[in-house]
């Protein structure tokens, strides 16, 4: 027997080039607010730590430093890694400990500290994310991946890279709203689209940002979401998918059929379609990416992702909002603490919270989480509903 | 080990180099390319696999001999990983063989743009005394 779990308060650091702290400081400002908001560690039973890549740091047992920075060192904590999916796999570790009764409280905390490397040394640790015998000795980064998806994606539905850069327009105009966002300025299309290109056909502002960041979220079981709150945020439905490890033996390159099962199994149990979705927070790594994703998630038909962006329909006012936070284009992306910053801010957008009204979208009754590992092997999309 | 012959695939020094692996390189020394093939099941592998994804029985290297193959899909590398930093800009390519097989390489005398769809031919090369490898030639 399962109970319905419910997120029921959340907290974010700054991202950005954080040279002023470390895995510490990041987070306990994560942390903080949900402290602030009465859920001191005495109410927390458990802690799922959430961060991808203990080579950035050096640090090993990374989750014992980062339980021990907010006080909770004396609870049980463990570390889920599913590569830039890791947060929503905590997330989804958390669910299952919540949902079969194991704890009532859980607190998922997510962090990454990547910029204590250098751009190459980040570029090389990530482009180790790839098959190490057949992909690493080539060189494939991990823009390559996405830019093998691209070129590939271009040819069969005759896609002109503008496309792309209205995407990374996008994420820079929410971006620029949003005081939590690593590179929170407007992007001009000419500037997007004619930047210095890393992998072609992606450029600079095709891929998203090297961050440092925390995000947390609290999970709570059903019998006791009263104790925390009258706005709970329930998690609807659940989906995990996974694809090959190399993006060769992929049978389809224009979609990461890892994120189509998760979808799938995601709307399932939610029991609703992609029509019922009012926002998306879509892991937008590259802005190809966000574009495969309007597909993979039942947003829009094989090929037809691109009308979406050209008639603003993914605008915060549009039909389905996507990334009206910055994505990971402009807010950032510190790899372990992204999926749980996308549920944070579904949260914060149903709860009417988002700091400026011209990125706040109108009545979130579901959110929709879509967060993949790697270049697809892991995928997880949650559908979050609103309770109150 | 000491006083073995090192010798890697590609452009790194990847130290994982087990004996099966390391069979595979051989063979490409001699410049033939070896798929891998489950004694049980016959399921085909390129590149090799040592045990089969299947059926988890061991795998006998043969050789592959298709040479012509299909772009399926290219990038051309302008910021490369530390560790092929010195050979930027280059094109990483997933080529595809009249078999269905593919195998992801670099493209190594480009003048123009690759185009998706283009024909392309396997070749091979020395790299340095330690690292040897397979290519894509227009």
């Amino acid at each position: 027997m399962t109970r319905r779990v419910a997120v029921v308060a959340g907290g974010h650091s700054k991202f950005g080039k954080r040279y002023d702290a470390t895995m510490r400081e990041l987070c306990a400002e994560a942390y903080k607010p949900v402290y602030d908001a009465g859920i001191t560690q005495d109410r927390i039973d458990a802690t799922v730590l959430s961060y991808a890549a203990s080579q950035f740091t050096g640090q090993g047992a990374g989750s014992a430093l980062m339980a021990d920075s907010i006080g909770l060192q004396e609870k049980p904590h463990l570390r889920v890694e599913s590569a830039c999916a890791t947060g929503t796999a905590s997330i989804r570790a958390a669910y299952g400990m919540v949902a079969s009764g194991l704890y009532d409280v859980m607190l998922v905390l997510g962090v990454e500290q990547m910029n204590r490397v250098s751009s190459a040394t980040a570029t090389e640790y990530m482009s180790r994310a790839g098959d190490m015998r057949w992909e690493y000795p080539y060189g494939i980064s991990f823009p390559a991946f996405y830019a093998l998806m691209a070129s590939r994606y271009m040819a069969e539905y005759n896609l002109p890279h503008d496309v792309l850069s209205m995407i990374s327009v996008k994420s820079h105009h929410y971006g620029a709203q949003n005081p939590k966002a690593h590179l929170p300025k407007e992007v001009s299309f000419e500037e997007a689209n004619n930047a210095v290109p890393i992998c072609r056909p992606l450029n600079l502002y095709d891929c998203s940002l090297i961050t440092d960041g925390a995000a947390a979220v609290v999970l709570v079981a059903e019998p006791r979401v009263k104790e925390f709150t009258d706005q709970p945020m329930w998690i609807k439905g659940m989906g995990a998918g996974a694809s090959e490890m190399m993006i060769q033996d992929r049978p389809s390159l224009t979609s990461i059929p890892g994120a189509k099962r998760a979808a799938k199994a995601a709307y399932k149990m939610a029991g609703l379609q992609p029509k019922d979705i009012n926002m998306a927070e879509v892991h937008d790594c590259f802005s190809i990416a966000e574009l495969i994703a309007y597909e993979d998630l039942g947003f829009a038909e094989p090929g037809k992702g691109r009308q979406l962006i050209e008639n603003k329909e993914v605008y915060h006012t549009g039909r389905i909002p996507v990334n009206c936070d910055g994505g990971l284009k402009s807010k950032g992306h510190p790899l372990g603490a992204t999926g749980v910053s996308m549920t944070y801010e579904v949260l914060s957008q149903m709860r009417k919270k988002a700091e400026k009204p011209t990125r706040q979208i109108k009545d979130v009754k579901y959110g929709l989480v879509h967060n993949v590992g790697q270049s697809g092997q892991f995928v997880n999309v949650i559908i979050y509903e609103r309770g109150w | 080990m000491s006083g073995e012959k090192e010798i890697y695939l590609g452009y790194t020094t990847d130290k994982a180099v087990t004996p099966f692996f390391k069979q595979f390189l051989e063979a490409l020394e001699k410049q033939q390319l070896m798929k891998s093939t489950c004694k049980k099941c016959k399921s085909e592998y390129l590149p090799p696999r040592q045990y089969c994804q299947k059926c988890l029985t061991e795998c006998e290297l043969t050789e592959f001999t298709e040479r012509d193959a299909k772009l399926v899909s290219f990038t051309v590398v302008e910021f490369a990983p530390e560790s092929l930093a010195s050979r930027q800009p280059y094109v990483v390519a997933i080529g595809e063989f009249p078999s269905g097989r593919r195998l992801t390489a670099h493209i190594t005398n480009l003048m123009d743009m690759p185009k998706v769809g283009m024909k392309l031919k396997l070749s091979f090369e020395r790299v340095s005394d330690k690292q040897v490898t397979y290519k894509w030639q227009v």
